[in-house]
């Protein structure tokens, strides 16, 4: 892995969130590593999806503060904040009728003005979004009629169209077939190597997440149990840590990553 | 674009026979030639389709618009294809409003019913987004706080018609059906000034209706403003709600089936929806009004029933239709 | 104590909290037979139930309070239990008997049949009402389970809506033509308890037994159908079969109600929710309390408002509306917020 380029954007200052009265996150210091891929792991109920929301602004923090380039998301206009950061949530809901291109055009929101006046950097950003996704042939079809794959690759171009420089995605490949899978992970790469955009990511997967992510965040209960790149954070200890599955760490044979490989009760011995 | 021709030659064809039908049947072409001001027309035609019937036809189309406007915005905002202004209370608190003009005051002068019922459905209104509110709002917390105090409001004016006096009742019943009976130009006039210029604000909020329907999460991560946009386009709706409740009393169903006709034509984008929403509605209340006074004339059926007559089973053939879809 | 999972409640389980609603529903009975323009005393109540000797305050006793006593517990059962069936089937806690027609269909089939045959004794109407409501509540199953679907909260809620609206405009244009007609029925609208007859509690009343010990006796069922089609599915249950006598029971206890009173609101959808936070999730709990519940709130909400007005007949429906909706709003307030 490349060094990656020291200049943060976003960041998670001793950030503290509850639901009423029980903590959901206690304490996070988190700075999203610019123009990379970064990826937030842990079991269910870890607070990862809680610790995207709050990245996106979305989330009412018991403590801390999210800060942009410095200063706090909360006292930005939203429109501001969206045309930085992009937010993805899992599953969402798609009105009837609407084709990709109309789902993509939602994308300009935050650059268009109270009335909505339609303008060339608008248009030019759409098809931007749709050629970066290989949607162009699809534009016009209603979304619903799309794969799973390919609907979610419509979400993205909406995301792509903001124009924002970060996408948060929150657990992007969960609904989806393998090859969708595959297909939509190699997409963001893409996006991260060729655009610059940077990504933060919920992913179940740990072996795809190794694969793909430059960096890897492991949550659990709450807090940060390690973040670094995937060699060094995904290990046996930490896996057995987080996740209490006892595994064996081998490098992938093909991206030579290291792949995690659970232990059945009679493997564990 | 097809479908707004279409919509607008239905309606267009709709207010012909409207202007031509009545107590005296006038040949299509001396209606035409009224309109459009061909100088040899009789007086006599002039006079009943401009000051009988222009001003009632004209009031079917705003309420109609309006009221179609109305549901198409409740139902982004709510995201709830069942939405429809009463259920964010409008119609029950207009109608509490008017039993408590009729019945308690014995008053029936159509101006201070107007001003009651809109007084109503926007006091109701605000009280509905106030409760819903904590911390923000939730599309359905707004709906299930609509249909609570709606049903509150509902046992007070059942409670007012039982224990009034049978003509005054009666005559509250028929406001309450919604009647067109009293159009004039005057009232053509209030009601346009209101309805126009928040037809007009609802158009050119239409990419704001459009992000709301893809749900909170997304709509905040555009960049909206959530609840100031619900607010103010509720707000929208309860105006353009309560000046047709102030025109046409409680009329029915134009908010729920308007826009899922229109949707179906042309698809979700509200920049086109919105006004074939507005040509669907003003043929259906048109058409609703023509075929009350035409049924049973010389009685007349107060419009809003006359909607619920035809509009339900039409809507029940939809979902007959849909069953597998 | 004999434990099944799912079963919460007060310590010392469902059955102390069973009790406990027992004494109050006897207490509010009491009070009912109690309560009016004259207070009767206790022994006099006694007296004119077990040996009547014609006196004016045991004509009191047995011909106008008892039956509006009886027929507010039979009421407030029914429609109890129809509601908490209703929410379960339907898997949606908005559920409640009104959304399957049956108010608009009694409505509907009572006003007819004054208009057509002219004003009919109760025990008449009765029986016009029971058919609407059982009609009506036919057409929206019907209509709002047709198609590969079934009956999604949606498609039902969607179908009553339209039948109600559609019986609910005829009715009303009628009513807006026929004065005397209007002048008839306008009570019975707004839900009420006065004015019925022992005679007519009689006629009904078994339906309305029947209705409720079934009712208790597929507590199991019901609670397997709550779950959801797909572990109804999984455990085995025949699903099509149980969601229509859930319909019926439905029709059978809202129909009775509806003919009873006319349309009373709000007990079906709060009395349920109620039970669920007090004594959990299963069925064979919920509905017990739901028809202990049901009845005792509409005796005493009906004894306190004669208490408080006696000389105002005010409508149960009413008094139902003025209660239930704060309840309802708070429901939604405390409850709706945490889901996001």
């Amino acid at each position: 892995m490349a060094d990656l380029p020291p200049a943060p954007t976003l960041r998670a200052r001793d950030v503290a969130v509850s639901y009423g009265h029980s903590p959901v996150i206690g304490g996070a210091d988190l700075t999203v590593r610019d123009k990379a891929f970064t990826a937030l792991l842990g079991p269910n109920g870890s607070g990862k999806s809680t610790l995207l929301r709050a990245f996106a602004g979305m989330q009412r923090l018991a403590g801390g503060s999210i800060e942009l380039d410095g200063r706090p998301i909360a006292r930005r206009p939203v429109r501001d904040v969206a045309r930085r950061i992009a937010v993805l949530p899992q599953g969402p809901s798609t009105p009837e009728g609407l084709t990709v291109r109309g789902l993509v055009e939602q994308g300009r929101y935050p650059h268009r003005s109270l009335f909505g006046r339609w303008g060339e950097d608008d248009g030019r950003a759409v098809t931007r979004a749709l050629d970066l996704t290989g949607l162009n042939d699809h534009a016009e079809r209603p979304l619903e009629t799309l794969s799973g794959g390919q609907r979610q690759r419509a979400w993205i171009a909406m995301t792509l169209a903001q124009d924002s420089e970060i996408l948060l995605l929150d657990e992007p490949t969960t609904f989806l077939d393998l090859a969708h899978q595959i297909e939509l992970l190699d997409l963001v790469v893409a996006l991260v190597r060729e655009r610059g955009k940077t990504v933060v990511a919920v992913l179940h997967d740990l072996n795809q997440a190794a694969r793909y992510a430059d960096w890897i965040v492991l949550l659990k209960d709450g807090r940060i149990i390690a973040e670094g790149v995937p060699a060094e954070v995904l290990t046996q200890e930490t896996i057995l840590q987080v996740f209490d599955v006892p595994c064996r760490i081998v490098p992938d044979p093909v991206s030579n990553t290291p792949l995690c490989i659970p232990l059945t009760r009679a493997e564990r011995g | 674009m097809r479908a707004m021709f279409l919509a607008l030659a239905v309606l267009a064809a709709a207010a012909l026979a409207a202007l031509s039908h009545g107590d005296l049947r006038l040949p299509l072409g001396a209606v035409v030639r009224a309109v459009v001001g061909v100088p040899d027309t009789p007086p006599h035609v002039l006079a009943i389709v401009w000051s009988v019937r222009m001003p009632r036809v004209l009031t079917a189309v705003v309420v109609g618009m309006g009221l179609s406007v109305a549901g198409a915005i409740a139902q982004a905002i709510l995201r709830n294809p069942l939405a429809d202004p009463g259920i964010i209370g409008i119609n029950s608190g207009a109608a509490v409003a008017a039993m408590v003009v009729i019945v308690g005051f014995g008053a029936f002068s159509p101006g201070l019913l107007s001003l009651a019922g809109f007084l109503g459905a926007s006091l109701m209104a605000a009280a509905v987004m106030a409760l819903a509110w904590r911390d923000g709002t939730s599309s359905i917390r707004i709906i299930l706080v609509g249909i609570g105090l709606g049903a509150a409001a509902g046992g007070v004016t059942t409670f007012l018609a039982a224990l009034g006096d049978i003509g005054d009742v009666q005559r509250a019943m028929v406001w309450m059906a919604g009647s067109l009976y009293e159009s004039n130009w005057t009232r053509l006039a209030a009601l346009a000034a209101w309805t126009v210029p928040a037809l007009l604000a609802a158009w050119l909020s239409a990419h704001h209706l459009d992000v709301a329907l893809l749900g909170e999460t997304v709509s905040r991560g555009l960049g909206q403003r959530v609840n100031l946009a619900r607010i103010l386009l509720l707000a929208c709706c309860t105006l353009l709600s309560g000046a047709a409740v102030a025109a046409a009393g409680l009329v029915a169903f134009v908010g729920l089936v308007a826009p899922h006709l229109a949707r179906h034509l042309v698809g979700p984008r509200h920049r086109v929806l919105l006004p074939v929403t507005a040509l669907c509605g003003a043929a259906l209340v048109v058409l609703a009004d023509l075929a009350g006074r035409t049924v049973i004339a010389p009685a007349q059926l107060p419009v809003g029933l006359t909607i619920a007559m035809l509009g339900a089973p039409f809507f029940a053939f939809l979902m007959w239709e849909r069953r597998n879809g | 104590m004999n434990r099944a999972p799912g079963r919460t409640g007060l310590r010392g389980g469902a059955p102390s909290t069973h009790a406990l609603l027992a004494a109050a529903l006897v207490g509010a009975c009491l009070a009912s037979l109690a309560i009016g323009t004259t207070t009767i005393p206790l022994p006099v109540i006694l007296d004119a139930l077990l040996a009547p000797d014609g006196s004016r305050e045991h004509v009191v006793v047995v011909s106008q309070r008892l039956p509006r006593m009886l027929i507010g517990c039979a009421v407030g059962a029914s429609l109890a239990c129809a509601g908490a069936i209703m929410q379960a089937v339907t898997n949606n806690p908005l559920a409640s008997p009104g959304l399957l027609g049956v108010n608009a269909g009694a409505a509907f089939a009572v006003v007819m049949a004054i208009v057509t045959l002219g004003a009919q004794p109760d025990s008449v109407l009765v029986w016009y009402a029971f058919g609407g409501a059982a009609a009506s509540a036919a057409i929206v199953y019907g209509l709002g389970s047709a198609g590969r679907a079934g009956a999604t909260p949606l498609r039902l809620a969607l179908a009553g809506a339209i039948v109600t609206s559609f019986l609910g405009s005829i009715t009303a244009a009628v009513l807006v033509f026929d004065q005397s007609t209007l002048d008839n029925v306008r009570l019975w609208t707004a839900g009420t308890l006065s004015g019925r007859s022992l005679r007519t509690f009689l006629t009904v009343g078994p339906y309305v037994a029947f209705g409720l010990v079934a009712t208790l006796a597929v507590g199991r069922q019901i609670t397997t159908l709550g779950l959801g089609a797909e572990i109804a599915r999984s455990v085995g249950q025949n699903q099509a079969q149980w969601r229509a006598v859930a319909a019926l029971l439905v029709v059978l206890l809202a129909g009775s109600a509806v003919a009873l009173a006319g349309p009373v609101g709000f007990v079906g959808l709060v009395v349920p929710h109620v039970a669920r936070m007090i004594v959990g999730t299963d069925y064979r709990d919920i509905l017990p309390f739901c028809m202990l519940g049901g009845a005792t709130l509409v005796v005493a909400a009906d004894a306190s408002v004669r208490l408080a007005m006696p000389e105002q007949d005010l409508p149960v429906g009413v008094t139902m509306a003025l209660i239930g909706a704060p309840f309802f709003v708070y429901l939604a307030r405390s409850r709706i917020g945490a889901v996001r």
